[in-house]
Protein backbone atom coordinates (compact mmCIF):
# COMPACT_ATOMS: atom_id res chain seq x y z
CA UNK A 1 0.00 0.00 0.00
CA UNK A 2 1.25 3.81 -0.78
CA UNK A 3 2.20 5.28 2.27
CA UNK A 4 1.68 8.87 1.96
CA UNK A 5 3.61 9.70 4.89
CA UNK A 6 6.49 8.16 3.94
CA UNK A 7 6.45 9.57 0.53
CA UNK A 8 6.26 12.91 2.12
CA UNK A 9 9.40 12.84 4.27
CA UNK A 10 11.00 11.82 1.24
CA UNK A 11 9.37 14.50 -0.85
CA UNK A 12 10.96 17.32 1.75
CA UNK A 13 14.14 15.60 2.21
CA UNK A 14 14.88 15.67 -1.63
CA UNK A 15 13.58 19.13 -1.34
CA UNK A 16 15.96 20.16 1.36
CA UNK A 17 18.72 18.78 0.23
CA UNK A 18 18.46 20.80 -3.45
CA UNK A 19 18.42 23.96 -1.62
CA UNK A 20 21.70 25.88 -1.82
CA UNK A 21 23.01 28.96 0.26
CA UNK A 22 21.66 31.39 -2.58
CA UNK A 23 17.93 30.07 -1.88
CA UNK A 24 18.31 30.36 1.37
CA UNK A 25 19.64 33.97 1.48
CA UNK A 26 16.45 34.63 -0.65
CA UNK A 27 14.34 32.89 1.57
CA UNK A 28 15.47 34.75 4.58
CA UNK A 29 15.58 37.93 2.84
CA UNK A 30 12.09 37.82 1.89
CA UNK A 31 10.96 36.46 5.60
CA UNK A 32 12.68 39.77 6.76
CA UNK A 33 11.45 41.78 4.02
CA UNK A 34 7.75 40.87 4.85
CA UNK A 35 8.69 41.12 8.58
CA UNK A 36 9.47 44.55 7.72
CA UNK A 37 6.44 45.90 5.68
CA UNK A 38 4.49 43.96 8.81
CA UNK A 39 5.95 46.71 11.73
CA UNK A 40 6.33 49.54 8.80
CA UNK A 41 2.74 49.23 7.74
CA UNK A 42 0.86 47.33 10.24
CA UNK A 43 1.41 49.08 13.84
CA UNK A 44 -0.68 51.10 15.45
CA UNK A 45 1.19 54.00 15.26
CA UNK A 46 1.08 54.58 11.88
CA UNK A 47 -1.44 57.25 11.22
CA UNK A 48 -3.45 57.41 7.78
CA UNK A 49 -5.79 60.29 8.23
CA UNK A 50 -5.65 63.46 9.89
CA UNK A 51 -9.42 64.48 11.37
CA UNK A 52 -10.27 68.29 11.13
CA UNK A 53 -12.68 69.09 13.51
CA UNK A 54 -14.60 72.64 13.66
CA UNK A 55 -16.17 73.45 16.91
CA UNK A 56 -18.10 70.37 17.64
CA UNK A 57 -18.71 68.82 13.84
CA UNK A 58 -16.27 67.15 11.92
CA UNK A 59 -15.20 69.24 9.20
CA UNK A 60 -13.35 66.28 7.35
CA UNK A 61 -10.96 63.44 7.18
CA UNK A 62 -8.09 63.83 4.92
CA UNK A 63 -5.96 60.93 3.98
CA UNK A 64 -2.34 61.75 5.10
CA UNK A 65 -1.22 60.77 2.13
CA UNK A 66 -1.43 63.76 -0.62
CA UNK A 67 0.29 67.21 -0.61
CA UNK A 68 -2.82 69.46 0.20
CA UNK A 69 -3.83 72.89 1.74
CA UNK A 70 -7.36 73.15 3.68
CA UNK A 71 -8.61 75.76 4.24
CA UNK A 72 -11.26 75.97 7.19
CA UNK A 73 -13.44 79.55 8.34
CA UNK A 74 -13.29 79.28 12.11
CA UNK A 75 -14.85 81.74 14.74
CA UNK A 76 -12.36 84.54 14.26
CA UNK A 77 -10.73 83.47 10.74
CA UNK A 78 -9.14 81.42 8.25
CA UNK A 79 -6.72 78.55 9.37
CA UNK A 80 -5.06 76.80 6.84
CA UNK A 81 -3.27 73.21 7.68
CA UNK A 82 -1.17 71.95 5.60
CA UNK A 83 -0.66 67.97 5.05
CA UNK A 84 2.64 66.79 3.25
CA UNK A 85 4.44 64.03 3.50
CA UNK A 86 2.35 61.66 6.06
CA UNK A 87 2.14 64.29 8.05
CA UNK A 88 -0.38 67.60 9.02
CA UNK A 89 -0.06 70.47 11.02
CA UNK A 90 -1.90 74.22 11.81
CA UNK A 91 0.58 76.27 8.77
CA UNK A 92 -1.52 79.73 9.60
CA UNK A 93 -4.21 80.34 12.31
CA UNK A 94 -5.29 84.37 13.08
CA UNK A 95 -5.40 83.43 16.88
CA UNK A 96 -3.09 85.65 19.01
CA UNK A 97 -0.74 83.01 20.32
CA UNK A 98 -0.52 80.89 17.49
CA UNK A 99 -0.14 77.52 20.18
CA UNK A 100 -1.87 75.94 17.38
CA UNK A 101 1.34 76.54 14.84
CA UNK A 102 4.16 75.76 16.99
CA UNK A 103 2.84 72.31 17.74
CA UNK A 104 4.48 72.06 14.12
CA UNK A 105 4.08 68.55 12.61
CA UNK A 106 1.79 65.50 13.79
CA UNK A 107 2.99 62.83 11.83
CA UNK A 108 1.89 60.09 14.42
CA UNK A 109 -1.57 57.85 15.24
CA UNK A 110 -2.98 59.83 18.36
CA UNK A 111 -1.03 63.39 17.77
CA UNK A 112 -3.74 65.73 18.09
CA UNK A 113 -3.60 70.15 17.76
CA UNK A 114 -5.99 72.72 19.38
CA UNK A 115 -6.35 76.00 18.33
CA UNK A 116 -8.87 77.01 21.32
CA UNK A 117 -9.69 80.52 19.79
CA UNK A 118 -10.32 79.84 16.32
CA UNK A 119 -12.16 75.95 17.87
CA UNK A 120 -10.50 73.95 15.21
CA UNK A 121 -8.65 70.88 16.31
CA UNK A 122 -6.18 68.30 14.77
CA UNK A 123 -6.05 64.48 15.28
CA UNK A 124 -3.97 61.91 13.40
CA UNK A 125 -6.24 58.76 12.61
CA UNK A 126 -5.37 54.91 12.43
CA UNK A 127 -6.75 52.00 12.71
CA UNK A 128 -6.64 51.61 15.97
CA UNK A 129 -6.01 54.70 18.50
CA UNK A 130 -3.44 54.33 21.35
CA UNK A 131 -5.68 56.12 23.93
CA UNK A 132 -9.25 57.09 24.42
CA UNK A 133 -8.65 60.56 25.42
CA UNK A 134 -5.52 62.80 26.63
CA UNK A 135 -4.92 64.76 29.79
CA UNK A 136 -3.04 67.50 28.96
CA UNK B 1 -11.03 24.12 9.03
CA UNK B 2 -13.15 24.75 12.06
CA UNK B 3 -10.49 27.61 13.19
CA UNK B 4 -10.39 28.96 9.41
CA UNK B 5 -14.24 29.69 10.17
CA UNK B 6 -13.49 30.64 13.38
CA UNK B 7 -11.18 33.43 12.56
CA UNK B 8 -13.50 34.48 9.48
CA UNK B 9 -16.22 34.99 11.98
CA UNK B 10 -13.82 36.96 14.52
CA UNK B 11 -12.89 39.06 11.28
CA UNK B 12 -17.03 39.38 10.27
CA UNK B 13 -17.68 40.85 13.58
CA UNK B 14 -14.82 43.11 13.87
CA UNK B 15 -16.48 44.86 11.21
CA UNK B 16 -19.21 45.87 12.66
CA UNK B 17 -19.32 49.34 14.83
CA UNK B 18 -18.90 49.27 18.17
CA UNK B 19 -21.20 51.04 20.02
CA UNK B 20 -19.16 53.90 21.22
CA UNK B 21 -20.65 57.51 20.55
CA UNK B 22 -18.11 60.26 21.20
CA UNK B 23 -18.84 63.88 21.27
CA UNK B 24 -16.46 66.77 21.53
CA UNK B 25 -17.83 70.57 22.30
CA UNK B 26 -15.91 73.60 23.73
CA UNK B 27 -17.42 74.64 27.46
CA UNK B 28 -15.36 76.18 30.06
CA UNK B 29 -13.12 77.85 27.51
CA UNK B 30 -11.38 74.87 26.89
CA UNK B 31 -12.28 71.68 25.16
CA UNK B 32 -14.56 69.17 26.74
CA UNK B 33 -14.66 65.63 25.55
CA UNK B 34 -17.50 62.76 26.36
CA UNK B 35 -17.41 58.68 25.30
CA UNK B 36 -19.78 57.18 26.16
CA UNK B 37 -20.26 53.28 25.42
CA UNK B 38 -22.74 50.92 25.20
CA UNK B 39 -25.81 53.02 24.47
CA UNK B 40 -27.77 53.63 21.72
CA UNK B 41 -26.17 56.73 19.78
CA UNK B 42 -29.34 58.36 20.44
CA UNK B 43 -29.59 58.02 24.57
CA UNK B 44 -25.87 58.69 24.54
CA UNK B 45 -26.28 62.11 22.60
CA UNK B 46 -29.09 62.91 24.97
CA UNK B 47 -27.39 62.20 27.95
CA UNK B 48 -24.35 63.98 26.78
CA UNK B 49 -26.26 67.16 25.30
CA UNK B 50 -27.76 66.99 29.26
CA UNK B 51 -24.30 66.87 30.76
CA UNK B 52 -22.93 69.72 28.18
CA UNK B 53 -26.16 71.77 29.48
CA UNK B 54 -24.91 71.44 32.87
CA UNK B 55 -21.14 72.19 32.37
CA UNK B 56 -22.40 75.04 30.41
CA UNK B 57 -24.56 76.26 33.18
CA UNK B 58 -21.86 75.78 36.08
CA UNK B 59 -19.32 78.18 33.78
CA UNK B 60 -22.18 80.73 33.46
CA UNK B 61 -22.43 80.91 37.21
CA UNK B 62 -18.52 80.46 38.55
CA UNK B 63 -16.67 82.31 35.38
CA UNK B 64 -14.09 84.36 37.48
CA UNK B 65 -13.91 87.15 34.55
CA UNK B 66 -16.01 86.52 31.50
CA UNK B 67 -19.74 87.83 32.19
CA UNK B 68 -22.82 85.42 31.31
CA UNK B 69 -23.67 88.77 28.90
CA UNK B 70 -23.15 91.88 28.64
CA UNK B 71 -23.94 93.79 32.11
CA UNK B 72 -24.73 90.12 33.55
CA UNK B 73 -21.67 88.93 35.71
CA UNK B 74 -21.81 85.24 36.90
CA UNK B 75 -22.76 84.55 40.46
CA UNK B 76 -18.96 84.00 41.68
CA UNK B 77 -18.39 87.69 39.98
CA UNK B 78 -21.15 89.10 41.97
CA UNK B 79 -19.77 87.70 44.96
CA UNK B 80 -16.06 89.30 44.32
CA UNK B 81 -17.74 92.58 43.62
CA UNK B 82 -19.68 92.51 47.39
CA UNK B 83 -16.39 91.58 48.77
CA UNK B 84 -14.65 94.49 47.79
CA UNK B 85 -17.30 96.47 49.15
CA UNK B 86 -18.73 95.51 52.41
CA UNK B 87 -18.21 92.84 55.04
CA UNK B 88 -21.98 91.97 55.33
CA UNK B 89 -23.18 88.37 55.23
CA UNK B 90 -24.19 87.60 51.38
CA UNK B 91 -26.51 85.08 50.33
CA UNK B 92 -25.10 82.38 48.07
CA UNK B 93 -26.79 79.05 46.47
CA UNK B 94 -26.33 75.98 48.27
CA UNK B 95 -23.87 74.38 45.96
CA UNK B 96 -21.57 77.20 45.57
CA UNK B 97 -21.68 77.26 49.44
CA UNK B 98 -20.71 73.60 49.77
CA UNK B 99 -18.04 74.34 47.10
CA UNK B 100 -16.37 77.45 48.83
CA UNK B 101 -16.54 75.14 52.39
CA UNK B 102 -14.69 72.28 50.50
CA UNK B 103 -12.03 74.71 48.68
CA UNK B 104 -10.95 75.96 51.95
CA UNK B 105 -10.05 72.69 53.40
CA UNK B 106 -8.31 71.59 50.31
CA UNK B 107 -6.52 74.72 50.41
CA UNK B 108 -5.87 74.33 54.22
CA UNK B 109 -4.14 70.77 53.07
CA UNK B 110 -2.19 72.11 50.48
CA UNK B 111 -0.81 74.81 53.23
CA UNK B 112 -2.17 77.08 51.33
CA UNK B 113 -0.73 76.48 47.70
CA UNK B 114 -3.89 75.92 46.42
CA UNK B 115 -5.25 79.26 47.02
CA UNK B 116 -8.50 80.20 44.86
CA UNK B 117 -8.63 83.43 47.05
CA UNK B 118 -5.84 84.87 44.82
CA UNK B 119 -8.03 86.11 42.13
CA UNK B 120 -7.01 89.66 42.21
CA UNK B 121 -2.99 87.92 41.77
CA UNK B 122 -4.39 86.30 38.66
CA UNK B 123 -5.61 89.21 37.19
CA UNK B 124 -2.52 91.41 37.88
CA UNK B 125 -0.61 88.55 35.55
CA UNK B 126 -3.07 89.09 32.86
CA UNK B 127 -4.62 85.72 33.05
CA UNK B 128 -8.14 86.46 33.55
CA UNK B 129 -8.25 86.88 30.11
CA UNK B 130 -8.88 85.06 27.16
CA UNK B 131 -6.38 86.73 24.79
CA UNK B 132 -3.43 87.47 27.48
CA UNK B 133 -1.01 89.72 25.98
CA UNK B 134 1.96 89.73 28.45
CA UNK B 135 2.02 92.41 30.52
CA UNK B 136 4.57 94.24 32.47
CA UNK B 137 5.07 92.76 35.67
CA UNK B 138 3.52 94.94 38.46
CA UNK B 139 5.98 94.76 41.38
CA UNK B 140 3.89 97.08 43.66
CA UNK B 141 0.23 95.69 43.23
CA UNK B 142 2.03 92.07 43.54
CA UNK B 143 3.84 92.88 47.06
CA UNK B 144 1.02 94.57 48.52
CA UNK B 145 -1.14 91.58 47.71
CA UNK B 146 0.91 89.41 49.13
CA UNK B 147 1.41 91.20 52.24
CA UNK B 148 -2.36 91.54 52.40
CA UNK B 149 -2.40 87.53 52.44
CA UNK B 150 -5.98 86.54 50.60
CA UNK B 151 -6.71 83.75 51.77
CA UNK B 152 -9.41 81.13 51.98
CA UNK B 153 -10.09 81.33 56.00
CA UNK B 154 -10.55 84.84 55.23
CA UNK B 155 -13.89 83.75 54.31
CA UNK B 156 -16.64 82.99 56.72
CA UNK B 157 -19.38 80.38 55.74
CA UNK B 158 -23.22 80.20 57.70
CA UNK B 159 -26.01 78.79 56.20
CA UNK B 160 -25.43 79.81 52.68
CA UNK B 161 -24.39 82.86 53.40
CA UNK B 162 -20.43 84.27 53.07
CA UNK B 163 -18.63 87.44 54.27
CA UNK B 164 -14.27 87.82 53.99
CA UNK B 165 -12.70 89.39 56.70
CA UNK B 166 -9.93 90.68 54.16
CA UNK B 167 -11.05 92.54 51.14
CA UNK B 168 -8.68 91.62 48.93
CA UNK B 169 -9.95 88.01 48.43
CA UNK B 170 -10.87 87.34 44.95
CA UNK B 171 -12.54 84.04 44.28
CA UNK B 172 -11.31 82.15 41.01
CA UNK B 173 -11.96 78.91 40.97
CA UNK B 174 -10.28 77.74 37.60
CA UNK B 175 -8.35 75.07 39.64
CA UNK B 176 -11.79 73.48 41.02
CA UNK B 177 -14.58 74.13 38.64
CA UNK B 178 -13.76 71.61 36.14
CA UNK B 179 -13.35 68.43 38.25
CA UNK B 180 -16.18 69.62 40.16
CA UNK B 181 -18.16 69.36 36.70
CA UNK B 182 -16.29 65.73 36.50
CA UNK B 183 -18.19 64.62 39.60
CA UNK B 184 -21.02 66.09 38.77
CA UNK B 185 -21.28 64.64 35.36
CA UNK B 186 -20.03 61.15 36.28
CA UNK B 187 -23.13 61.12 39.24
CA UNK B 188 -25.99 61.89 36.86
CA UNK B 189 -24.35 59.47 34.43
CA UNK B 190 -24.81 56.81 36.62
CA UNK B 191 -28.01 57.93 38.26
CA UNK B 192 -28.90 57.78 34.57
CA UNK B 193 -27.85 53.76 34.68
CA UNK B 194 -24.80 54.33 32.01
CA UNK B 195 -22.07 51.94 32.71
CA UNK B 196 -19.50 52.87 30.50
CA UNK B 197 -18.23 56.41 29.95
CA UNK B 198 -15.21 58.52 29.51
CA UNK B 199 -15.23 62.38 30.07
CA UNK B 200 -12.66 64.81 30.01
CA UNK B 201 -12.76 68.52 30.41
CA UNK B 202 -9.90 70.32 29.22
CA UNK B 203 -7.38 67.80 30.42
CA UNK B 204 -9.47 66.32 34.06
CA UNK B 205 -10.63 63.05 33.04
CA UNK B 206 -13.09 60.52 34.74
CA UNK B 207 -13.61 57.53 33.85
CA UNK B 208 -16.87 54.95 34.57
CA UNK B 209 -16.74 51.33 33.72
CA UNK B 210 -14.88 50.72 30.85
CA UNK B 211 -14.17 50.67 27.15
CA UNK B 212 -15.99 47.36 25.83
CA UNK B 213 -13.68 44.33 27.45
CA UNK B 214 -10.70 46.44 28.04
CA UNK B 215 -9.93 49.29 30.36
CA UNK B 216 -10.16 53.15 29.31
CA UNK B 217 -6.98 54.13 28.22
CA UNK B 218 -5.93 57.77 28.85
CA UNK B 219 -2.52 59.46 27.43
CA UNK B 220 -0.96 61.62 28.83
CA UNK B 221 0.06 65.49 27.47
CA UNK B 222 4.30 65.79 26.71
CA UNK B 223 4.92 69.03 27.71
CA UNK B 224 7.07 69.89 25.15
CA UNK B 225 6.03 67.56 22.19
CA UNK B 226 2.44 67.63 20.52
CA UNK B 227 2.09 63.99 21.17
CA UNK B 228 1.32 62.00 24.31
CA UNK B 229 4.69 61.21 26.99
CA UNK B 230 2.79 58.12 28.41
CA UNK B 231 -0.52 55.67 28.80
CA UNK B 232 -2.25 54.77 31.51
CA UNK B 233 -5.34 52.77 32.27
CA UNK B 234 -8.35 54.43 34.35
CA UNK B 235 -10.53 52.32 35.78
CA UNK B 236 -13.79 52.60 36.87
CA UNK B 237 -14.27 55.50 39.34
CA UNK B 238 -10.84 56.74 38.60
CA UNK B 239 -9.74 60.22 37.86
CA UNK B 240 -6.18 61.74 35.95
CA UNK B 241 -5.68 65.38 35.84
CA UNK B 242 -2.66 67.12 34.37
CA UNK B 243 -1.71 71.13 35.15
CA UNK B 244 1.06 72.04 32.83
CA UNK B 245 3.06 75.52 31.41
CA UNK B 246 1.85 74.91 28.15
CA UNK B 247 -1.87 75.66 27.37
CA UNK B 248 -1.65 79.46 29.08
CA UNK B 249 1.29 81.36 29.18
CA UNK B 250 2.99 84.23 27.75
CA UNK B 251 7.42 84.19 26.78
CA UNK B 252 9.04 87.17 27.71
CA UNK B 253 12.74 87.92 27.29
CA UNK B 254 12.91 84.13 26.95
CA UNK B 255 11.32 83.58 30.19
CA UNK B 256 8.21 81.03 30.40
CA UNK B 257 5.67 82.43 32.58
CA UNK B 258 2.49 80.41 33.42
CA UNK B 259 -0.97 80.85 34.75
CA UNK B 260 -0.23 78.78 37.95
CA UNK B 261 0.88 81.43 40.42
CA UNK B 262 3.20 80.84 43.75
CA UNK B 263 0.70 82.25 46.40
CA UNK B 264 4.05 83.11 48.40
CA UNK B 265 5.69 84.81 46.33
CA UNK B 266 3.21 86.08 43.98
CA UNK B 267 4.66 85.07 41.07
CA UNK B 268 4.36 82.43 38.06
CA UNK B 269 6.14 79.00 39.29
CA UNK B 270 9.38 78.37 37.41
CA UNK B 271 10.37 74.86 38.30
CA UNK B 272 7.77 72.91 36.81
CA UNK B 273 6.80 71.51 33.02
CA UNK B 274 3.85 69.70 34.20
CA UNK B 275 2.13 67.51 37.08
CA UNK B 276 -0.35 64.80 36.59
CA UNK B 277 -1.88 63.08 39.24
CA UNK B 278 -4.06 59.78 39.66
CA UNK B 279 -7.09 59.62 41.77
CA UNK B 280 -8.71 56.64 43.07
CA UNK B 281 -12.92 56.24 43.03
CA UNK B 282 -14.52 59.03 45.47
CA UNK B 283 -17.52 61.26 45.33
CA UNK B 284 -14.82 63.75 45.06
CA UNK B 285 -12.18 61.93 42.51
CA UNK B 286 -12.68 64.63 40.16
CA UNK B 287 -12.30 67.82 42.21
CA UNK B 288 -8.97 66.18 43.46
CA UNK B 289 -7.84 65.42 40.70
CA UNK B 290 -7.85 69.03 38.81
CA UNK B 291 -6.68 70.51 42.23
CA UNK B 292 -3.94 68.11 43.59
CA UNK B 293 -1.76 68.82 40.59
CA UNK B 294 -1.53 72.56 41.74
CA UNK B 295 0.59 72.21 45.06
CA UNK B 296 2.59 69.55 43.84
CA UNK B 297 3.27 72.14 40.79
CA UNK B 298 3.88 75.08 42.81
CA UNK B 299 6.26 73.41 45.66
CA UNK B 300 10.11 73.43 45.26
CA UNK B 301 11.67 70.03 44.00
CA UNK B 302 12.39 69.30 47.36
CA UNK B 303 9.06 69.19 48.95
CA UNK B 304 7.31 67.47 46.14
CA UNK B 305 6.74 64.69 47.50
CA UNK B 306 5.25 66.22 50.84
CA UNK B 307 2.94 68.01 48.99
CA UNK B 308 1.62 64.81 47.38
CA UNK B 309 1.32 63.25 50.58
CA UNK B 310 -0.65 66.40 52.27
CA UNK B 311 -3.37 65.91 49.07
CA UNK B 312 -3.52 62.43 49.72
CA UNK B 313 -1.92 61.94 46.17
CA UNK B 314 0.11 58.65 45.77
CA UNK B 315 0.17 58.23 42.29
CA UNK B 316 1.53 61.23 40.19
CA UNK B 317 4.41 62.10 37.83
CA UNK B 318 6.28 65.73 38.02
CA UNK B 319 8.36 66.51 34.87
CA UNK B 320 10.57 69.74 35.86
CA UNK B 321 11.54 72.57 34.09
CA UNK B 322 14.74 70.36 33.04
CA UNK B 323 12.66 68.55 31.38
CA UNK B 324 13.48 65.74 33.67
CA UNK B 325 10.69 63.23 34.81
CA UNK B 326 9.33 61.95 38.31
CA UNK B 327 7.62 59.29 39.29
CA UNK B 328 5.82 57.87 42.60
CA UNK B 329 6.48 54.38 43.09
CA UNK B 330 2.97 52.97 42.31
CA UNK B 331 2.76 55.48 39.43
CA UNK B 332 5.42 54.03 37.58
CA UNK B 333 4.09 50.22 37.74
CA UNK B 334 1.00 51.97 36.20
CA UNK B 335 2.73 53.68 33.20
CA UNK B 336 3.22 52.80 29.84
CA UNK B 337 5.96 54.98 27.98
CA UNK B 338 5.11 56.01 24.49
CA UNK B 339 8.93 55.97 23.44
CA UNK B 340 11.16 53.39 24.57
CA UNK B 341 13.90 53.85 26.90
CA UNK B 342 12.17 56.77 28.87
CA UNK B 343 15.05 57.91 31.58
CA UNK B 344 13.15 58.65 34.91
CA UNK B 345 13.88 58.55 38.45
CA UNK B 346 11.57 57.61 41.36
CA UNK B 347 10.06 59.74 44.69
Amino acid sequence: MFNFQNFKHKYIRLWLSSMRLGDWLVLVLALSFVVYLFTALWTNSHATKVQIKLGDKIYGAYSLNQQRDVHVHGSIGETIIRIADGRARFLRSPCHHQYCVHQGWLSRAGQAAICLPNQISLELLSEHKPYDSLSY
Amino acid sequence: MRYLFFSLFLLLTSCFKEPLYHSQSYVFGTLVDISIYGESDERARQLAEHVLQDFQSLHNRLHAWKPISAGKPSELQQLNTAFEKANQPISISPDLAAMLIDATQLSEKSNGLFNPAIGHLIGTWGFQRDEFTPLGVDEVAIKNLIHAQPRMTDLVIKNNTVYTTNPTVKLDLGGYAKGYALDIASSYLRQQGVKNALINIGGNIIALGQHGDTPWRVGIQHPRKPSAIATLDLPDGWAVGTSGDYQRYFMRDGKRYCHLIDPRIGYPAQGTQAVTVLVPPSSHAGVLSDVASKPIFIESAENRNQAAQAMGVTDFMVIDAQSRIFVSNSMAKKLHWIEPDVQFSKF
